[in-house]
């Protein structure tokens, strides 16, 4: 079957599956990158002091989890009941909501609202969901302009790269780079590094955008079922431009976004600002439920809701793996991860990098390609305790282990099982496994490799690189404890 | 009114995805789901709450003058004056307008009765302050609470760079929830509802706090005082 340039595949796989599955590649190439490294510590310091500063009481915070973690827990076990209740109540207050299994069906729908307004130019709220269907690049690709409007977003955009972080996107760049980009690509802009400057340089060039823009996209933070309300969390007032300016508004999200009653917003809202950034709420929370009605001077005249699944559905078919849907993408566990720290959102090769990627990332791209994500944690344990609704996310990280090693034969719980399965490893553990339920061969095993120790090679690959080789002892602990008479 | 998606995948998408979904939560009973407990926030008296309201408006940047209904033209004419500005976009036949509409023979005060796609170019250009009323406001987070309407649009407290928001201070929640629970939000809400904590401000360059990202650079909060209270 042969393609145009302009019409993608429906079922071509996602970009980032090719970048994921280079992730040993990446790490050793972010490791390497003194500023780049300098820049992500300065950052998660910074981020990890402002969120403590903000949970002074830890009775509040802990109650607060609890409640949060119960909330999403029972949005998640009505999920079917409750989309089909947002989308009733979004119809009936005159919101058009669609569907999507995947994410070139989600670009696929946003690209034909488009054409049919006969819209060009684009203008996007910050929206990690688009990045993760990479909608940008599907527009350009039908000749339309889909600009990022949120300043981390468009910093990012202009360097075409993808964000590092969830929440703050640029985090990777210091003042001095940012300053270099936009001399390299805005017209006019006389070089400085003073961040005031940088950000009225981009708000100039932007405001300009919201002006013309024919069409806003934005994201959604919470999705509320009994009012038919999508509500959007946001410091810049890009998000307000998106979705108020220009005639056409579309928003798009997953579909864990739901949530049962406007009563459950206050708690999570509390919790998602004040762990990401450590502000008691963001400066701007904006609340839509209707596209522009009878006799109001602006806002869109018509207003969409995308829904995507990607992989969602799937993690909501084990009991364990759902609760990677109760994240409302609040960025703490990155910030607090000693792994991402060190090598940096890119390294991961996904949409969302840190712990919630390495959770999220195998349902949307597959086990094949994101095999050793999971592996990339040291179980500290510091993702779980800072999340605000208490995803256990290292048990799910090495449930996401076990699975990417089992047998082919056994049930289907995921796409890619098994992918880090080999022969000769599988091989291994069962001898291990045979050797430790016979004791005479047990201990035949402890004699040869005590009286064996000398023939352990030095260089044992990959161990060695950074480490001394295993030397046994010469005696095994119970030979040592049954020659002084205590077993 | 009912509105359809009339792509054709969507439809078979929404049977999969729910199909899916259903299959997985069969049978659950919605009654045994545990408990769930909000903390319990110690209830503020009024003077607490309006203090913590303004010291964490003031700390989000935002500048909050105390005053009396009778005063808000001088107030603002004031603090124009003081920018160098000569012009105010306000909602017509808004909220406050008859404590506004006094400004008219001091400066330009222009109307916001117009469609937006019809001076999109002014309203993004010509307009260098504007005035909202609101609906209420929280303590707890030092959020004012706008629900914009035909006389006072969305945009009027969006697009020019100074928004003064007048805020009536016995109009103060506790908190967001208390605010939703005491007014039944879940019952109707209007197309727009915005809570605004500061002027417009970003941290996404090397986290330096730099304020007018998009949205208004200044908010001044016109805190209305009953005259005893001044």
């Amino acid at each position: 079957m042969i393609h145009d340039n302009k019409t993608p595949d429906r079922n071509e796989e996602s970009k980032y599956v090719h970048s994921a599955k280079a992730f040993r590649t990446n790490v050793a190439r972010d490791l390497n990158n003194s500023e780049l490294r300098d820049n992500f510590r300065g950052a998660m310091d910074y981020l990890v002091d402002k969120r403590k500063s903000a949970f002074l009481e830890s009775e509040e915070l802990e109650s607060l989890r609890l409640q949060c973690q119960l909330i999403k827990q029972r949005c998640l076990v009505k999920l079917p009941h409750l989309l089909e209740q947002l989308e009733e109540n979004l119809q009936a207050n005159g919101i058009h909501v669609h569907w999507a299994e995947t994410i070139n069906d989600a670009n696929e729908i946003i690209a034909q609202l488009i054409k049919k307004q006969g819209g060009i130019s684009v203008v996007k709220g910050k929206s990690m969901v688009s990045e993760e269907t990479a909608l940008n690049d599907y527009l350009a690709a039908q000749d339309i302009e889909c600009l990022e409007s949120d300043m981390g977003e468009y910093i990012v955009q202009l360097a075409k790269e993808h964000p590092s972080h969830i929440i703050m996107p640029a985090i990777h760049q210091n003042k001095k780079q940012v300053a270099k980009l936009f001399a390299d690509n805005i017209d006019g802009f006389s070089y400085s590094t003073d961040v005031d400057t940088l950000i009225q340089q981009g708000r100039t060039v932007l405001r300009d955008k919201f002006c013309h823009a024919d069409v806003g996209i934005s994201g959604v933070n919470f999705a509320v079922a009994e009012t038919g309300t999508l509500c959007l969390v946001e410091n810049e007032g890009n998000g307000r431009m998106c979705t108020t300016v220009p005639d056409l508004h579309i928003a798009i999200t997953g579909i864990e976004k739901v949530v049962e009653h406007l009563a459950d917003v206050p708690p999570l809202l509390s919790l998602l600002t004040r762990s990401a950034t450590g502000q008691a709420i963001s400066t701007y929370f904006n609340m839509i439920s209707h596209p522009r009605q009878q006799g109001e001077k602006d806002g869109p005249k018509q207003v969409h809701l995308v829904l995507l699944d990607n992989g969602r559905s799937q993690a909501f078919a084990d009991e364990e793996l759902r609760q990677t849907l109760q994240c409302i993408r609040c960025g703490a566990c990155m910030n607090h991860c000693p792994v991402y720290t060190r090598i940096g959102g890119h390294a991961y090769g996904t949409v969302y990098p840190g712990p919630i990627g390495k959770m999220i990332s195998p349902h949307m791209l597959g086990l094949e390609s994101t095999k050793d994500l999971p592996t990339a944690s040291s179980l500290c344990g510091a993702c779980g305790e800072v999340c605000p609704v208490k995803i256990p996310i290292p048990k799910i990280l090495l449930r996401l282990r076990k699975e990417s090693v089992k047998a082919k034969n056994s049930s289907k719980v995921m796409k890619g099982e098994g992918a880090s399965r080999t022969t000769l490893e599988a091989f291994i553990w069962r001898c291990w496994a045979m050797i430790h339920q016979m004791p005479h061969l047990y201990k035949a095993m402890m004699w040869m490799m005590t009286r064996g120790r000398k023939l352990i090679p030095s260089k044992l690959g990959p161990w060695t690189k950074v480490r001394t080789a295993p030397k046994p002892a010469k005696q095994t602990l119970h030979e040592i404890l049954a020659s002084k008479g205590k077993v | 009114m009912k509105v359809t998606s009339r792509l054709g995948s969507s439809i078979s998408a929404r049977a999969n995805i729910l199909g899916k979904l259903k299959q997985q939560v069969k049978g659950a009973d919605y009654n045994k789901l545990p408990i769930e407990q909000a903390y319990d926030y110690p209830e503020n008296c009024f003077s607490t709450q309006l203090n913590q309201f303004v010291e964490l408006l003031e700390s989000n940047h935002a500048q909050v003058i105390k005053l009396s209904k009778k005063d808000i033209a001088e107030v603002v004419l004031r603090e124009l004056t003081a920018r160098n500005l000569d012009s105010l976009l306000h909602g017509a036949g808004g909220q406050y307008s008859e404590y506004i509409d006094s400004l008219a023979s001091t400066i330009n005060l222009t109307p916001y009765d117009f469609m937006i796609e019809d001076n999109k170019s002014g309203l993004f250009n010509d307009y260098p302050a504007s005035i909202t009323g609101s609906h209420c406001a929280i303590a707890q987070t030092g959020s004012i609470v706008l629900w914009p309407n035909v006389q006072e649009p969305r945009t009027l407290s969006l697009v020019p760079p100074v928004h003064f928001v007048i805020v009536d201070s016995h109009e103060l929640y506790q908190d967001f929830a208390t605010l939703i629970s005491a007014q039944k939000w879940q019952d109707k809400l209007p197309t727009n509802v915005v809570l605004i904590s500061g002027p417009s401000k970003t941290a996404d360059i090397q986290q330096t706090l730099a304020y007018g990202a998009h949205g208004p650079k200044e908010l001044i909060v016109l805190l209305l005082q009953k005259d005893a209270d001044l």
